[in-house]
């Protein structure tokens, strides 16, 4: 048999065998429900529109009553009614029956009055007066309308740091965080479950131990690849669709960013996950061996905040380059726009490096430890063992 | 035909094998026994590559085991091993295609084997959801699911009942003689060993100290032994010339002593019930063999 056949084959039943598992279906619901929740709340509480209700009496009702229509924004409605005297406006307020009232050109607002209706109010009784100044000064209709209609200030974009920016940001390295240690670990766990069960002598009885651990970390990130795209794309998708938060046009290159690095980080750290599993035998030391590991994670992951506030620092340059920390580091600052191409580059270039060696390193150690059982090796011998033919 | 040539293997300061030669011819079962830690899950191992040898050679029909003649080998290791939380069925498939089976050729030889090895019905259960009993079919099943050319099989009679050891016993015997698979398998049932086995191997402490058909060994070892069982009498030829008695009913004659004498001494001193030739077990002999090689 080919060695990718092999490889496709093991991968396969990798894919197969969780995504079949209970456990597997639960957290990819339970993720996908998170973030559509997200999505949700923040429309939630975003938007909507609110409507006001207002009652006008006495003098020059209609005339306010007018431009509170034209006024009424596009997030508020306001209700006009006409209660029959000033007291009997007050008292409704008061019942909380009205948002607001006017009565006789005053205000009356209840104990805990919506600044923006207030505003809205003082704003179309002062146009009502202007318009009535205006008109005792002698001018016509046109002109009065012209005066009273000014133009907005055209608003010019300064660029610089957006705070949707950050926020997909945020997310992206949450979740590569989580991904690139999750679906680690699923590797370290798969590894030490063929050596507990001694199903891995059968195994490699018929293929070799570099397509058995290229076959499985394959398999597992495929499926981490899909999961991910999967709950990236819904929650964007629910955020469109919900209109109610404007994605800044950097979003798609951020989310191919993220899936790049998932990819190279997960390649990355699916050789570390793979060396500890390879070296201990049983479930009980998977914690303890994959403990440096979710250090390193962790570490990586905090730094990043760092190196989102100050994306042109040193430490962001540096964190940048490394390949341990790039892959929660680099889709975070792209995101804020802090990331100069030839870093993206040379990040890239020494991420491939990183993988390309320790993808042969892990494969050495794995092959020769594999097929061993009983106490934890030190990670010292196992090196010891991969420099050995 | 299988053969090991001058097989060693060293642990650290202990000689797992010694220089072990042995050929398995077609349609032969070959039995390989010997008491625990002689070497033979080593031998086993070296030659389904799992283990590298530190000398020596395992070829098959005529040149050296590589990774694409291993492949053709059913092996039944000796700490038993499926995936626990994938289904009998699922499990034989994958096995099959790992050996190069087609998707439909592995589909319809895991059904045929779960059928023969009678766990046809639990072809969609976690394997750890099976008895200890049922497990051990299925990982018959994933030695045999795609159909090898040599089977080796490390203590797979080991935690079968009664109807699983005849399943396996029917199995073995028509796969090597209608198929014309040599088979190895070693065993510390010896009464199984020497029904299913045309020749043996015993080996003690990483060195062969015995091997060939299971009468050659017989004819070259056996002792003039003979049955004796007269009414009534415990010891009846106890000082008769010539004969010593070696246990209940047993006695050894020397050489030269007429068997039909003894019978007609017998027959003076009662009924004789039972008189004929000793038929020396496996058992016997393997001790025998084990005990002359203490050093």
């Amino acid at each position: 048999m080919t060695g990718p056949r092999a490889i496709r084959l093991t991968a396969w039943r990798e894919i197969r065998e969780r995504a079949r598992s209970r456990a597997f279906r639960v957290g990819v619901a339970v993720q996908i429900l998170i973030v559509i929740a997200i999505v949700v709340v923040a429309a939630l509480s975003d938007g909507g529109t609110t409507t006001y209700k207002v009652g006008l009496t006495g003098a020059e009702a209609a005339e306010i009553g007018r431009e509170l229509s034209e006024q009424s924004a596009a997030d508020a409605e306001i209700e006009v009614s006409t209660p029959a005297s000033a007291a009997a406006a007050r008292s409704e307020v008061a019942a909380g029956d009205l948002d607001a009232a006017v009565a006789d050109r005053a205000l009356i607002v209840p104990a805990d009055p919506d600044d923006e209706l207030t505003a809205l109010i003082q704003l179309a009784a002062g146009r009502v007066e202007s318009e009535s100044r205006l008109r005792a000064a002698g001018l016509d209709s046109a002109q009065i309308e012209a005066a009273l209609d000014p133009k907005p200030l055209p608003i010019a974009d300064a660029g610089g740091e957006s705070g949707s920016g950050s926020g997909i940001a945020f997310a992206g390295t949450l979740l590569l965080y989580i991904a690139i240690f999750s679906f680690g670990f699923v590797v370290t766990t798969g590894i030490v479950e063929e050596k507990s069960s001694r199903v891995v002598e059968l195994i490699l009885a018929a293929i070799r131990p570099s397509q058995l651990l290229a076959g499985k970390v394959i398999g597992i990130g495929l499926l981490g690849f899909a999961q991910l795209a999967a709950v990236a794309g819904i929650g964007v998708a629910a955020a469109l669709l919900s209109g109610q938060i404007e994605l800044p046009s950097s979003t798609l290159s951020t989310l191919a960013l993220v899936l790049v690095y998932f990819l190279l980080g997960y390649a990355l750290y699916s050789c570390a996950f793979a060396v500890a599993g390879a070296i201990v035998s049983r479930q009980e030391d998977v914690g303890s061996v994959t403990t440096p590991l979710s250090i390193v994670l962790v570490v990586g992951y905090l730094l990043s905040f760092s190196t989102s506030d100050d994306p042109s620092g040193a430490l962001a340059t540096i964190c940048t380059l490394l390949p341990p920390t790039a892959p929660m580091v680099v889709p975070a600052r792209a995101a804020v726009d802090g990331l100069p191409t030839a870093e993206l580059i040379a990040s890239l270039v020494l991420m491939l490096l990183a993988v390309a060696a320790l993808v042969r390193l892990a494969g050495r150690i794995y092959e020769r430890a594999v097929l061993r059982v009983g106490a934890p090796m030190k990670l010292t011998e196992g090196l010891r063992l991969a420099r050995r033919g | 035909m299988l053969e090991l040539r001058d097989l060693s293997k060293r642990y650290a300061d202990v000689l797992a094998l010694d220089r072990v030669s042995l050929d398995v011819g077609p349609g032969e079962i070959s039995g390989f026994v010997g008491p625990n830690g002689a070497g033979k899950t080593t031998a086993m191992r070296i030659i389904l590559g799992v283990l590298v040898a530190d000398s020596g050679v395992v070829a098959w029909e005529g040149r050296p085991l590589d990774a694409e003649s291993r492949r053709r080998i059913g092996y039944m290791p000796e700490e038993r091993g499926l995936y626990p939380k994938m289904r009998a069925g699922d499990q034989l498939r994958y096995f099959a295609e790992l050996h190069g089976l087609g998707p439909d050729d592995a589909a319809a030889s895991a059904e045929r084997w779960m059928e023969r090895l009678g766990v046809a019905d639990r072809a969609g259960d976690a394997v750890e959801e099976l008895s200890l009993g049922n497990q051990q079919r299925v990982q018959l099943g994933a030695a045999l699911v795609h159909s090898p050319d040599l089977l080796v099989l490390d203590e797979p009679f080991s935690g079968l009942d009664p109807v699983g050891v005849e399943v396996l016993a029917d199995v073995l015997t028509t796969e090597s003689r209608e198929r014309g698979l040599p088979v190895i398998f070693s065993s510390h049932q010896l009464d199984l060993v020497e029904r299913l086995c045309d020749s043996v191997a015993i080996i003690r402490s990483g060195r062969l100290v015995a091997s060939g058909g299971v009468d050659e060994l017989r004819e070259g070892r056996a002792e003039n032994l003979w049955e004796i069982e007269i009414a009534g009498q415990a010891d009846p030829l106890d000082g008769l010339p010539g004969a010593h008695q070696v246990g209940p009913g047993l006695v050894a004659l020397d050489s030269g002593v007429d068997p039909q004498s003894v019978l007609d001494h017998a027959r003076r001193i009662g009924a004789v019930e039972r008189f004929g030739r000793h038929r020396t077990t496996l058992a016997e002999l393997f001790r025998e063999v084990i005990a002359d090689d203490r050093p």
